[in-house]
């Protein structure tokens, strides 16, 4: 009777219905993906034929596969810093004395909640010759062609600015938030002893806010990882794959190609690749 | 005894989230297993037979025509099989295959299901599996003869190992233009027969404020359907044989098309940004819209020549014109060889009856009277959306009244008559999921120079 209650004491009876929940919807998917990396599979057909590590095989010497790699990286590090520049010189100015400061807060923000697919068709029309953007470079008699969507070289350039525009929202909330937390005082007294309003958000305000910058870094590794829908809906990863990603490669492969094993060696190495992400930036936050 | 029966609760939660698991799982391996598919088949035959007097509830999967057709189609079922009641569940043609995958892999939820020839979307190769053979059914339907009955196409691209999987309801046919006979007769302009009467229209238009051929070059499909056209203008049937492994694709011929395929870029007949736009719905909204004079369309273009079908179309293209006169044309001469006119086809789309159906027998009817019965066939003959796949049915022409008579129902009759009488030349039926694919990077890649024609045939040759 004793042992019961403490069993019952320490809590682990009641985390059971989760704890089970845990293992089969993430550690068995886990278990699952990985052993059917080591598969031929269509997704249907009754038989699976093994194959070891031919899909690694095939994936360390697939050019898409590195594409999407080179893509996410380049990505990630132009969109994390355009996205978070932005949001942080906006948060800086909505807590100085800006009239209408809801308005301009909402305005940022609404891209952030806007879906993508209602937005994609309204993109792709907005970057091609025949859309606004051409004909406001046309009225302003600017001659430049908008055919960047279309264009290998300038195609995942075209994306990462409607990214940007989509989730600066989110990086201003963020640290608008941070900023809130930060000493006044603190703030005053640099500016009393010479600091100009620059030197104070550089020397000041930014290192005040490393923490969201961290959490800001992780949620843009997560996402440049897991990046989908915007590519998808927009180019279908083209052209000629110049803005294919690690998730826009795993639906081709394993939904429209049905190759499924390959798929799941795919995403392994997506998980790989997530885990080291949050491995290096859990890192970096408590490296100081 | 209130904790007691927490800690009971918390353990029957957690033991029926294994067996909820278990049971889905097993389900699962079921639909994919060959012996339990053969033993569900003669099971469901036998449960039908049980059941053919009660009333059947099916669930008919698919991406086209779309409501409210599909719907309608049923309701004309329904008159002679009142007590089948059928559900339309559609998806969009680009979620087809991630929708029904694991729907039929779960073995519950779909008795008929569409399928599609070859790569396209909803592929029988790798659907068919999942679906019953309907020989026997047909044959007992049609009679002993019913190959001489029905296209030929319907049959080929529906039979995998051997078995019929799924009967085709009507074939689409690509490979020519339609354009916007309004447009060129305001503008005075020719109708192009070869590539400097195409680039000459192309000028005019632009002139005029006018896209003169528009392509949504950013959706594959339709890029293979141009390079299909270029090479059968430049030798009909090779491209149909390299599908069939019986041909080279560093052929010289595949080389050319390449090249021909880039001059489309390059001349500026192809729209300006071409590659960063989709066929659906940018270029076809252009169309619809009198933006654009030109559009690389196939047979299904067809309904659009109803005033109330394209009056629809336009509304959702944003355009609240009144209908305009379109109608097809061959594919210009841009080889200069004399070889115009060819089209390819496919089923668009067949009816599959799942293994796992509740209701075998009603879901067979459903197949049978969709894509075998005069009635069935009729409707969809008179939508003109699709060319009916039993010879002895064609668009009843008293009835169908096109959006201009006199400028329409010449060539569009023509046209459909062509299309019917072309030979084996499949649109995607012979294509593998691997060669789409790369027929597609190809493509791209030519288009926008980052691939040579060269470097792109022998990309095409390298696939297994």
């Amino acid at each position: 009777m004793k042992k019961r209650l403490s069993i019952r004491n320490n809590g682990m009876i009641w985390i059971l219905p989760a704890f089970f929940f845990l293992i089969i919807m993430i550690y068995y998917s886990i278990f699952f993906t990985f052993n059917l990396s080591t598969m031929d599979w269509d997704g249907l057909s009754p038989t699976m034929e093994r194959v070891g590590f031919a899909n690694y095989t095939k994936m360390f010497k697939d050019l898409v596969f590195w594409k999407a790699i080179k893509n996410t990286i380049v990505y990630f590090a132009i969109t994390f810093v355009v996205q978070n520049f932005l949001g942080f010189v906006f948060a800086a100015i909505l807590h100085s004395d800006v009239k209408l400061p809801t308005v301009h807060k909402c305005l940022i923000f609404i891209p952030t909640i806007l879906a993508p697919a209602t937005m994609a068709p309204v993109f792709r029309l907005m970057f091609s010759p025949q859309g606004m953007l051409q004909k406001f470079f046309d009225f302003a008699h600017i001659p430049i062609t908008v055919d960047w969507l279309s264009k290998p070289q300038t195609a995942l350039y075209v994306l990462m600015v409607i990214v940007v525009w989509e989730f600066t929202g989110m990086s201003f909330i963020l640290y608008y938030a941070a900023m809130s937390q930060i000493d006044k005082e603190m703030l005053e007294a640099a500016q009393i002893d010479g600091a100009g309003n620059i030197r104070t958000l550089w020397t000041m305000v930014f290192p005040g806010c490393k923490g969201t910058t961290v959490s800001l870094a992780m949620l843009g590794v997560i996402g440049a990882l897991k990046t989908f829908d915007i590519p998808y809906l927009i180019t279908t990863g083209g052209p000629d794959h110049a803005t294919e990603f690690l998730g826009t490669y795993i639906y081709r492969q394993g939904i429209r190609q049905s190759h499924l094993g390959y798929a799941a060696a795919l995403s392994v190495m997506l998980l790989v690749m997530a885990v080291v992400g949050a491995f290096l930036t859990n890192k970096a936050n408590k490296g100081e | 005894m209130k904790r007691r029966n927490s800690l009971l609760m918390a353990l029957l939660l957690t033991v029926s989230m294994v067996f909820t698991a278990c049971g889905s799982s097993n389900g699962a391996s079921a639909g994919s297993s060959s012996d339990s598919t053969a033993a569900a088949s003669s099971e469901a035959s036998s449960e039908a037979s049980t059941e053919a007097g009660g009333k059947a509830d099916l669930v008919w999967w698919g991406w086209t025509p779309g409501s409210p057709l599909n719907e309608q189609y049923i309701a004309e079922f329904n008159k002679s099989f009142p007590d089948v009641n059928i559900t339309w569940k559609q998806t969009t043609v680009d979620d087809y295959d991630a929708a029904i995958k694991p729907a039929l892999a779960n073995g519950e939820g779909v008795d008929i299901f569409e399928v599609s020839a070859g790569s396209a979307n909803g592929g029988v190769g790798i659907f068919g599996g999942q679906a019953i053979s309907m020989e026997e059914a047909l044959k007992n339907y049609l009679g002993d003869d019913y190959k001489d009955k029905l296209n030929e196409a319907s049959l080929n691209s529906m039979t995998v190992n051997g078995e019929l999987k799924a009967l085709g309801v009507g074939t689409v046919y690509a490979g020519n233009l339609w354009i916007n006979q309004d447009l060129f007769d305001k503008y005075n302009v020719k109708v192009p027969t070869n590539f400097e009467e195409w680039k000459a229209a192309c000028d005019t238009f632009k002139a005029n404020g006018i896209i003169g051929f528009v392509q949504g070059a950013g959706q594959g499909a339709f890029n293979m359907d141009t390079y299909h056209a270029i090479c059968d203008n430049i030798e009909p049937g090779l491209f149909t044989k390299a599908t069939r492994g019986e041909a080279e694709w560093t052929n010289p011929v595949f080389v050319q098309a390449l090249d021909l395929w880039k001059k489309l870029f390059d001349e500026g007949i192809m729209q300006d940004g071409a590659l960063g736009i989709q066929q659906y719905p940018e270029a076809n909204n252009m169309f619809l819209s009198g933006q654009a004079a030109m559009v690389m369309m196939g047979s299904w273009y067809t309904m659009n020549c109803l005033p109330d079908t394209m009056r629809a179309n336009m509304e959702a293209a944003s355009s609240t014109d009144e209908p305009f006169a379109m109608v097809p044309i061959n594919f210009p001469d841009i080889a200069g060889t004399g070889n115009v006119g060819y089209v390819f086809c496919d089923i668009d789309y067949a009816t599959a009856v799942s293994v796992n159906a509740s209701d075998v027998q009603a879901a067979t009817d459903f197949a049978l009277w969709l894509g075998a019965s005069e009635e069935g066939q009729q409707m969809i003959a008179d939508s003109l959306n699709l060319v009916p796949v039993l010879k002895s049915v064609s668009p009843n022409w008293d009835n169908v009244v096109l959006t201009n008579p006199e400028k329409q129902n010449k060539p569009v009759q023509e046209y459909l008559t062509n299309a019917m009488a072309n030979p084996d030349n499949p649109r995607f039926g012979g294509i593998s999921a691997d060669l789409n694919q790369a027929m597609m990077d190809v493509l791209a890649g030519v288009a926008s120079g980052t691939l040579t024609s060269e470097d792109g045939a022998a990309r095409l040759a390298a696939v297994e």
